[in-house]
């Protein structure tokens, strides 16, 4: 579970995120959505240590991240829209060294390796180096990696840049099954289709402020209106200005 | 050792032993030629300090006495560029780098990340020197008849050094990114040379009456010697460890061997203290600046009017380049470390009484002063000017589908490299000859020979960009290490020396009379038309190669 309350950080003049209060609950998949400049990734820069917050508090299953960062850090894990990885090593290597970080039990990290490598169409290149590997086997790469310690907490950042629709798919399917055992997902995208079709909830941010929370049918009862997520997002984003209380 | 960083440094190893993977792709002309010229510029080094090791020798008991103090002199002189060294690259390491934001999200303490990071630095700050290091032992070696053991000694005492060095340079970055207000790093670096000069000037000037030692008269000479032999000086303990082992004092040498590696622990458990307390609120104002989207419309604003002479696709092109240079502390704080380094020095010369050494001594300094000049300027063109056009990268599609021809990026890109190189290098020549109070005829020299330096790296380095064009690669370190950059440079060093030495030599060989006085103006003519002839070449036939490189290949 994530609790965020009063969120706030500057730059300068510029708010980029104003009193942030929301609650993304346990096995959710909580979509967060925004125009560019919104602060979606300073509000997840935030929740993932890399970025400390002006005031405001961020507590990851009953974990404050300020007070004890390496134990909240522990149990979750971080999708990047542009992942560092290690070119000289191979994905084998990789999701081992992943293993020792997060001390996962050694069977359970070579059970990993076959089983997620295969999944994933990686297979094939388990012995090659990573810098060899196009951008797509890479994002799914990253996917194998960062779900191997099975965090409570799921943080990804645009999930579906540079993917194919194979590999589409099947992030979409592994994002529902983690969330059905129990993980939980808090995603931002700029695909609105993608949230419309897989989000349990729905936040949408505007000049560091929410301006709209809930499932998508609350948020057409919000607003009044019954179109798409699309239109809803840029009816909401073009001249909102007040925000709505978290749901 | 926590589990996560023995994770780290298992990853570390597996990376180093893939290296072998990506090396064995290389073509073999690649690596022969690298290793040869590793092995050619280890071998000249070495030459060279033996040679300097023999001339002192030949003047007895000063040459003595400066020899014995050398290794002082020496570990003070590597001290100073390993700091330097380790602050530019511990900023890199701890602020720069892609990996930092993986580490501070994964399960690391802060204090680990900056260990981490720092145990980076001391590597990758410190592995060059020991192509100064090896040649230098080795020469000291066989001149004073000192058997394998020195040079084991030798490791012993380097090793704890430049780990004290690289933590220097870390806590400096540290405390510089922690607490010096963003926007006057340039201002505070200047106040820092200014206080040392002031400093080392009262302290020459205060002590002028007072000593009449060795090594004070040693010091009017040889600069930085009594500095050097400080007592509380890290390069003393080096040196007088070391010399203690060679004389077969190994008690004295062993409690020197111990002051050091105590000295350089402590500095390192300063740097994971310090580091774990200030280390995230230092990334933070680093990257938040970069987040406020603050940058300043007002940096450069003349900059397009002062080219306003210019085509405007050229001047665009220029401008952005400058205005990238002045952006990134990178560029900028290394051209002004080096540079400034030099221009402390030219400002120190008439404290050494330099320029009341005879005619002869004077013009061989003003040389060895351009040699320091060309040997920068090579050092930061490879550095710089040849990954310019590799660097555009992803944002080369820009420049590829404008309106403007292959022929002009180039010529935009030299010019603009010609035009810095010319106005910081002059200066300092300029500078340099004018405290040396050398004749008209040197000072001409040394500004022609300058003049053609700038104009041939700035060539080179922009057409063998060109010609190696690389935009795939984001690190501009991947790019100047790789095989090209290691071409430029060395094409550069060599057309420094084929430029500087003719002219040194006439001058030298004057001096030792082995060349009449009446044939001196006949060979300086010969050297000029020499260096007429091989500037253009080198300047204009790799701006053609890479013209014609970037116009043949796919984008």
């Amino acid at each position: 579970m994530i609790v965020i309350d009063r969120l706030c950080k500057r730059f300068g003049a510029l708010k980029a995120v104003d009193a942030l209060d929301l609650e993304v609950r346990e096995g959710e998949l909580f979509c967060f959505l925004g125009p560019n400049g919104a602060g979606k990734t300073t509000t997840i820069k935030m929740l993932t240590g890399l970025m400390r917050p002006d005031s405001g508090r961020i507590v990851l299953n009953g974990i404050d991240i300020r007070h004890d960062p390496v134990a909240a850090k522990r149990i979750i894990g971080y999708i990047p829209d542009m992942p560092y990885l290690y070119d000289r090593l191979t994905p084998r290597e990789y999701v081992e060294f992943v293993g020792d970080l997060y001390r996962v039990p050694g069977a359970a990290v070579t059970d990993a390796i076959e089983r997620e490598l295969d999944r994933f169409g990686l297979s094939d290149y388990r012995d090659a180096l990573i810098g060899d590997l196009s951008h797509g086997l890479r994002q799914r790469l990253i996917y194998v990696a960062t779900f191997l310690h099975d965090p409570a907490i799921m943080f990804v950042d645009e999930p579906l840049v540079g993917l194919d629709p194979y590999s589409i798919r099947m992030i979409k399917d592994l994002l529902r099954a983690r969330t059905r055992a129990g993980m939980t997902i808090f995603l931002t995208t700029h695909i609105l289709a993608v949230a419309e079709e897989i989000a349990d909830r729905i936040g949408i941010i505007h000049r560091g402020r929410l301006v709209a929370l809930g499932t998508l049918d609350e948020l057409r009862t919000e607003s009044g209106r019954a179109g798409s997520l699309e239109d809803l997002f840029l009816h909401l984003t073009a001249g909102a200005e007040s925000p709505v209380s978290a749901s | 050792m926590t589990p996560e960083l023995a994770a780290i440094l298992r990853k570390d190893r597996r990376s180093l032993r893939n290296l072998w993977r990506v090396l064995s792709r290389e073509s073999l002309f690649k690596v022969s030629f690298v290793l040869l010229f590793a092995t050619a510029m280890l071998s000249g080094l070495f030459l060279l300090f033996l040679d300097g090791f023999r001339f002192l020798a030949e003047f007895g008991g000063a040459g003595f006495m400066i020899t014995r103090r050398l290794f002082s002199l020496f570990f003070l002189g590597l001290g100073g560029m390993l700091v330097i060294s380790g602050v530019v690259t511990s900023y890199s390491t701890l602020f720069r780098s892609r990996e930092v934001p993986l580490m501070l999200t994964g399960p690391f303490d802060e204090g680990s990340i900056v260990l981490y990071k720092f145990a980076e630095t001391a590597v990758l700050s410190s592995w060059a020197f020991i192509f100064i290091i090896v040649p230098f032992t080795a020469a000291y070696a066989l001149q004073h008849g000192l058997g394998l053991v020195f040079g084991v000694w030798m490791l012993a005492f380097t090793a704890p050094f430049l780990v004290l060095c690289a933590a220097l340079g870390t806590l400096i970055t540290l405390l510089v990114v922690r607490w010096v207000p963003r926007g006057r790093t340039v201002g505070v670096l200047l106040l820092l040379a200014v206080g040392a000069f002031a400093y080392h000037t009262i302290m020459r000037v205060g002590s002028q009456s007072a000593f009449e030692s060795p090594v004070f008269m040693l010091s009017r000479v040889v600069p930085g010697l009594r500095l050097a032999s400080m007592p509380a000086m890290p390069s003393w303990w080096t040196a007088e460890g070391v010399d203690a082992f060679a004389q077969g004092r190994p008690v004295r040498g062993l409690l020197f061997l111990g002051t050091l590696t105590a000295n350089a622990l402590m500095a390192a458990l300063l740097v994971r203290q310090l580091g774990a307390a200030m280390f995230f609120e230092a990334y933070q104002r680093v990257h938040g600046a970069r987040a406020a989207g603050a940058r300043r419309g007002r940096l450069l604003p003349a900059t397009a009017r002062v080219c306003g002479f210019l085509p405007r696709d050229v001047r665009a092109i220029m401008t952005k380049d400058i205005r990238t240079f002045f952006r990134d502390p990178m560029q900028w704080s290394q051209a002004l470390i080096f540079f400034g380094l030099l221009a402390l020095y030219f400002a120190s010369i008439r404290s050494f009484r330099y320029d009341q050494l005879p005619r002869e001594w004077r013009n061989m300094i003003a040389f060895l002063n351009v040699f320091s000049v060309a040997a920068v300027q090579c050092s930061l063109a490879s550095r710089f000017i040849y990954p310019q056009l590799s660097l555009e990268g992803q944002a080369f599609w820009m420049l590829g589908l404008s309106p403007i021809t292959t022929r002009r990026i180039l010529a935009g890109k030299f010019w603009l490299a010609a035009a810095g190189m010319l106005s910081v290098s002059l200066l300092l020549i300029v500078f340099s000859t004018r405290m040396l109070a050398v004749e008209a005829q040197v000072r001409g020299v040394a500004l022609a020979v300058m003049t053609a330096v700038s104009f041939a790296v700035a060539g080179l380095s922009t057409g063998l960009g060109a010609v190696f064009l690389d935009l795939k690669t984001s690190n501009p370190a991947a790019i100047v290490s790789g095989f090209g950059g290691t071409v430029n440079l060395v094409l550069s060093l060599i057309f420094m020396l084929a430029a500087i030495l003719p002219f040194g030599m006439i001058f030298h060989l004057s001096f030792l009379q082995r060349i009449p006085a009446g044939a001196v103006p006949r060979a300086l003519v010969a050297a000029f038309l020499w260096l007429a002839l091989i500037t253009p070449l080198t300047t204009v036939v790799p701006m053609i190669l890479g013209r014609k490189a970037m116009n043949g290949r796919d984008y």
